[in-house]
């Protein structure tokens, strides 16, 4: 029960109030480019969700087990008990999100080519989005357990999903209004970022 | 005579090359004395911006009662004032208050028709609802300057840039009014605004008493009434009532949107009421009613919530976006520590996810036509 509470307010945290987009601002590429359409940034949202989920607990392991400062010592060989490969963190957390990235556009293409068209060439963009690399980051910078790292994975995924789909609604909206030309595109959806972060603020300052 | 002298200035205007650019200014003048040729005939959801001329003007008119308790509860609520009867509180009030419009429609009314000149659309009453609203919303010490920077950058960032009246997401009122908040708290919360003169006696509001772990020194009835400091607009329950009833009977503010909103605080204080006993945070024991009647909650619920252009445009999801409010004022209030207040918040955040609720509630209206048509 105790767990339960416990990761239920680390969701609550990285969805809300340290929302991965709106708070840290992290993947502003694709959260700007895609967020033109609904469906394809509930497309994007639900990537990010997976990937996240998956690519943060591996680089949990990953961390755990190959790269910490005698993170080794498993394999009982003694001259690698004391190697420490934690320098090669970020080369790693970005092999892995490159890999699982080019596995979820094989798996999409495969089974859902509408969603695959429609995601276009911002798929493989997440490779390169901050907020992927960004949560995988956090979570060793945090310390998260195993448990932990995938509740944070998801719902930073979740967190980002909320907020592309939030503005993509915006930006529906704003089709029919009389934007000055040179704000048109992105410079209104800078300003857009600005005053949705701006609500979000509610959430900053809850202590969970 | 006017009507004449009038025309006249029109077809000059129009007649030369370099005046054509101000003709929103004569016609903003012109359409404010005389009534145009075109009328609302009902609710102002039609997003033209002649018919919003007049139903706007009733909004003010609903506003009025808030208005005059207001000042009058400024100058009740001051030490400087010995002598209690209405007059004296009423005039001490309205020292504080008419500079601060005199204020928000220069400054706001400068920008608005700066960009309605170089923009070419009309000067209209939206402006005057939203700088009917921005004083209200304020504490009444606010420094002027200040109410000028809110001012200008509700106009601008709120709404102007995207097009104007009618095509804004979030409420230009609210979005000043939070700009305020974000930029200067010391002069948006604590104890000491809400009294004036700014340096005089500091007196909590009952949402702060009661975060703070006081006992509120107020009774409901003084709350419901608005015998209490607070901003200007925001502490008599009862004239913002009056002004629900005006939006309600002539069908301009939404039943849907009111209705849901007070749903939404009902639904989350009860159930924050049944966590009492498990925190020791004094916020949770406030029933619905004190919620009704204490901070900004009906004054942001009739006001602000009920913006027909940045709430919910469908009737569905101006119940989705009604409970969101309720819901989230509640929990800013009484789980963040950081906000004794939350609806200010609250309505922004729903402005936000507002276009959401609607692209759900036409995408399932489109499936189930879909559906219907297939059989």
């Amino acid at each position: 029960m105790d767990l339960l509470v416990h990761y239920l307010s680390l969701a609550t945290k990285a969805i809300f109030i340290e929302n991965i987009l709106l708070a840290y601002f992290l993947g502003m590429c694709s959260f700007l480019a895609i967020s033109k359409n609904v469906e394809a940034s509930m497309g994007i949202g639900k990537a990010v969700i997976f990937v996240n989920g998956i690519t943060v607990p591996l680089n949990w392991v990953i961390k755990t087990y190959l790269l910490d400062d005698g993170a080794l010592s498993w394999t009982g060989i003694e001259s690698l008990a004391s190697v420490d490969l934690s320098f090669l963190t970020f080369i790693c957390f970005i092999a892995t999100i490159a890999a699982l990235v080019q596995f979820v556009e094989m798996f999409i293409d495969k089974f859902s080519p509408s969603l695959y068209n429609s995601l276009g060439i911002f798929l493989p963009l997440i490779t390169v989005n901050c907020s992927i690399l960004g949560a995988s980051v956090f979570m060793d910078e945090r310390g998260y357990t195993l448990g932990e790292s995938a509740v944070f994975g998801v719902s930073a995924g979740v967190g980002f999903y909320l907020a592309i789909v939030c503005m993509a609604a915006i930006r529906f909206k704003l089709r029919y209004s009389n934007i000055p030309d040179g704000l048109k595109g992105l410079g209104i959806t800078m300003i857009l970022t600005g005053l949705l972060s701006m609500a979000y603020l509610s959430f900053s300052g809850i202590q969970l | 005579m006017l009507r004449k002298l009038l025309d006249n200035v029109e077809q000059k205007i129009l007649s030369n090359e370099k005046l054509k650019k101000f003709h929103p200014l004569h016609d903003a003048l012109d359409t404010f004395l005389y009534s145009t040729n075109t009328k609302t005939e009902h609710a102002p959801y039609v997003r033209d911006a002649i018919d919003l001329k007049r139903t706007m003007i009733l909004v003010v008119l609903a506003l009025l009662p808030a208005f005059f308790f207001g000042t009058y509860n400024v100058g009740l609520q001051s030490p400087e004032v010995v002598d209690k009867d209405f007059l004296t509180c009423f005039l001490y009030g309205l020292k504080i208050v008419l500079p601060m419009y005199l204020i928000v429609f220069a400054v706001g009314g400068l920008f608005e028709a700066i960009f309605a000149v170089i923009r070419g659309h009309e000067i209209n009453e939206g402006f005057l609802v939203t700088g009917f609203l921005i004083p209200l919303t304020m504490p009444p010490t606010v420094p002027l300057w200040m109410l000028a920077v809110a001012t200008i950058f509700g106009v601008v960032i709120g709404k102007e840039i995207f097009g104007g009246t009618g095509y804004n997401i979030f409420n230009p009122a609210l979005t000043a009014r939070a700009f305020l908040f974000f930029a200067y708290p010391s002069y948006m919360s604590g104890n000491k605004p809400w009294i004036a003169p700014l340096d005089g006696l500091s007196q909590a509001t009952p949402l702060l008493q009661k975060s703070s772990n006081l006992d509120i020194t107020y009774s409901w009835w003084d709350m419901f009434y608005g015998y209490i400091p607070g901003s200007v607009g925001e502490t008599s329950t009862l004239a913002i009532l009056i002004g629900a009833f005006v939006l309600l009977i002539t069908g301009i503010g939404s039943w849907r949107v009111m209705l849901s909103t007070c749903l939404g605080l009902i639904f989350t204080s009860t159930l924050l009421n049944q966590l009492t006993g498990v925190s020791d945070n004094p916020m949770l024991g406030l029933t619905a009613l004190e919620h009704f009647v204490m901070g900004g909650f009906a004054f942001g619920m009739v006001f602000m919530a009920t913006d027909p252009v940045s709430s919910a445009q469908t009737n569905k999801g101006r119940w989705f976006y009604g409970l969101l409010i309720g819901f989230m004022a509640i929990v800013i209030r009484c789980i963040n520590p950081a906000y004794p207040e939350g609806m200010m918040l609250a309505i922004l955040f729903a402005n936000a996810f507002a276009p959401l609720f609607d692209y759900f509630v036409i995408q399932s209206h489109v499936k189930g036509r879909q559906l219907s048509y297939e059989e």
